[in-house]
């Protein structure tokens, strides 16, 4: 199924409490059959975001478009769009055939292609076998399906995920991903996905919309938020990235003690960011950076290491290339490869 | 070993969760259940001319009150007047329920909450001779009338049994509140969002996820209102005279009256039956309502 409908233009929008703005977002418009991650820490304006595009919360100003339709003073009830609560909110009262059928029944679908659209969404998400039960009656991952279900049996101009996945254990939640991705592959519906996990964020979307303090930090595809974060706050947030400070010295500018290779020029002050899987660590030598163990775990694939330099800047490091493990209160050395550092803008 | 301990061990403390139930069981059984026997076996004693109890055991009082329409008819109106207490009160509750359960005011809520409850504040007594002089002839209703024309001469509004039927709603509507408020409070919010997202008008939200959700309340407060209405004895009482066809009224006056106590106990004990039977009815239809849905 190509994507055909489910276009999102949001223009000059601000939501606000009691006169205090959660959100403002001068312009983003989301594709048809785009998947877009809306990541951010709690109280970012993710879900107030969602809020506003299912219907609930009425914008101070701007406008929100579906398809160029101004939807901004549509009822929630009239949108078409289906929102995934992080609660799933199944109707406790109702099978899982019933509540997949409540919103045909409010659209006065006939009984005949009712029956064939819940089937048919059942067997979407691997439920088939289930329409009879109660939602109780279900595990958090059936139950979080059925949700998803729900809402794409009325085929919604766009799907709106509330942190589907934060109410399943971690391994289920990796699963669930591959599952959510490849089933909005299936149907092509355009689809806002809010979440504060990373992770979920860059698995799962075309673009990522990273939210602060109810603005937006960046948007792009999960590639350039992690391999290009503008700000300090996009590469702590995503990557947990090291902030360090660059120094200018006698050759040239220094991070750590170490003369780099920057392109541009006027560097003090500047920030540079090192990704924990970028940092090395090596036997304490006359080249590399001196550091000492704070702790180290060990986390299957590779080492995970905090560390103190002997300027007092802690750092984490879990480096790719396995090595041997370095005790804790062990002197060693930190190196990377010059691309590794990721030049930040100011603040 | 250490399992029999174990074993020993939650036998005891089931022993003392017993215990605690002890005390509340032996006070209903002495101050609630003993006295009902004993108006039971009342009920069955023969009298003689002049209303004495005598020894033995006869159904005649029973046949008596089923027999005599001055009886058997009180129990009846009774009934209507309960079912039409219940049912206002169940409508009128439903909204301010609603709004105390959900509304993020509170102030309203305050507000709203002091002046349902506050026929619980004041003194059955006090509230019925309110209505009494809101009725009377000289009372702000019929002076209001008058003026605006309505009437000619003030209405006998004291003598009408609407006036009673609207002083016992009075009374009750707090009930049907608090026992609503509480089920409609347990609704998640996210399931009448869900409900709107998924295409539904409010009409629908109400019809196929709250009233449903709210059927226990719904139930309750059925039960508790329609109970005490039928038993309703001192707001008729002082609102419209004893000379009312109603059951509670009519017990007073066989056994304070005529002195005709197994009389008085077999009219309790049929009004008794009659509101066991209509609340176990009521409690079956909310089953019957919550399992149909679930068909």
């Amino acid at each position: 199924m190509t994507a055909t409908q489910g276009r999102v233009e949001i223009r000059g929008l601000s939501v606000g409490y009691g006169g205090e703005p959660v959100l403002e977002l001068d312009e983003l418009t989301i594709e048809a059959g785009e998947f877009l991650s809306v990541l951010g820490p709690s109280g970012c304006g993710k879900s107030t975001l969602l809020s506003v595009l299912a219907g609930f919360v009425t914008p101070t100003t701007g406008t929100v478009l579906i398809d160029g339709e101004d939807v901004t003073d549509v009822a929630p009830n009239r949108r078409e769009t289906g929102l995934v609560f992080q609660s799933y909110a199944l109707f406790p009262h109702m099978t899982v055939r019933r509540n997949l059928e409540y919103g045909l029944r409010t659209r006065r679908v006939a009984k005949a292609e009712r029956d064939e659209r819940v089937r048919d969404a059942l067997r979407l998400v691997d439920l088939a076998d289930f329409a009879d039960r109660y939602p109780q009656q279900l595990s958090g991952g059936q139950q979080q399906r059925v949700a998803i279900a729900r809402a794409l049996v009325t085929r919604p101009r766009v799907l709106l995920l509330d942190e589907p996945l934060s109410n399943l254990d971690a391994k289920l939640r990796r699963q669930m991903r591959h599952e959510l991705r490849e089933l909005q592959r299936e149907v092509g519906t355009t689809t806002v996905f809010v979440t504060h996990d990373q992770a979920e964020a860059l698995a799962l979307s075309d673009r990522v919309a990273l939210l602060a303090h109810g603005d937006l930090e960046q948007l792009g595809t999960p590639e350039e938020l992690y391999r290009t974060p503008r700000t300090r706050f996009a590469a702590d947030f995503v990557g947990a990235a090291n902030l360090l400070p660059v120094h200018d010295g006698d050759g040239g500018p220094t991070v750590l003690g170490r003369p780099v290779r920057l392109a541009g020029s006027g560097f003090a002050g500047a920030t540079v960011a090192l990704r924990p899987e970028h940092v090395r660590v090596v036997e304490a030598d006359g080249d590399a950076a001196p550091a000492t163990v704070l702790s180290v775990g060990f986390a299957g694939e590779r080492y995970e290491y905090r560390l103190r330099t002997e300027d007092g800047t802690e750092l984490l490091a879990s480096p790719a290339d396995g090595g041997r493990r370095f005790a804790e209160d062990e002197p060693v050395g930190l190196t990377w490869a010059d691309d590794a550092l990721l030049p930040l803008g100011a603040a | 070993m250490a399992a029999t301990r174990t074993g020993s061990r939650s036998r005891s403390r089931d022993l003392r969760g017993h215990v605690a139930a002890i005390v509340p069981t032996a006070f209903v059984v002495v101050a609630f259940l003993l006295p009902l026997i004993g108006l039971l076996l009342l009920s069955l004693r023969p009298t003689d001319t002049m209303n004495n109890v005598l020894p033995g055991f006869t159904g005649a009082q029973y046949a008596e009150v089923f027999g005599t329409s001055y009886l058997w008819g009180s129990v009846v109106e009774s009934l209507w007047l309960a079912v039409r207490v219940s049912l206002t009160c169940l409508v009128l509750a439903f909204p301010l329920a609603w709004y105390l359960a959900r509304s993020t005011s509170s102030v309203g809520k305050s507000l709203v909450f002091v002046i349902t409850l506050s026929p619980l504040l004041t003194s059955e007594v006090v509230r019925s001779f309110g209505w009494r002089v809101v009725m009377s002839g000289e009372g702000p209703v019929n002076v209001t009338l008058q003026a605006l024309g309505l009437v000619d001469e003030s209405l006998p509004l004291l003598r009408s049994p609407w006036t009673v039927f609207l002083a016992v709603v009075h009374v009750l509507l707090p009930f049907a509140v608090l026992a609503l408020s509480a089920s409609l409070g347990a609704i998640d919010n996210r399931l009448l969002q869900a409900s709107a997202d998924l295409g539904a008008g409010a009409l629908r939200t109400f019809r196929s996820v709250v009233l449903p959700l709210a059927t226990p309340g719904i139930v309750a407060a059925a039960v508790i209102v329609f109970s005490l209405s039928m038993g309703v004895y001192v707001t008729p009482l002082l609102v419209g005279g004893a000379n009312q066809s109603l059951a509670g009224l009519r017990i007073q006056t066989e056994a304070m009256v005529a002195f005709d106590q197994p009389r008085a106990a077999a009219l309790s004990f049929v009004l008794l039956a009659v509101t066991l039977a209509v609340c176990g009815l009521v409690g079956l239809a909310g089953r019957l309502a919550e399992r149909g849905r679930r068909a």
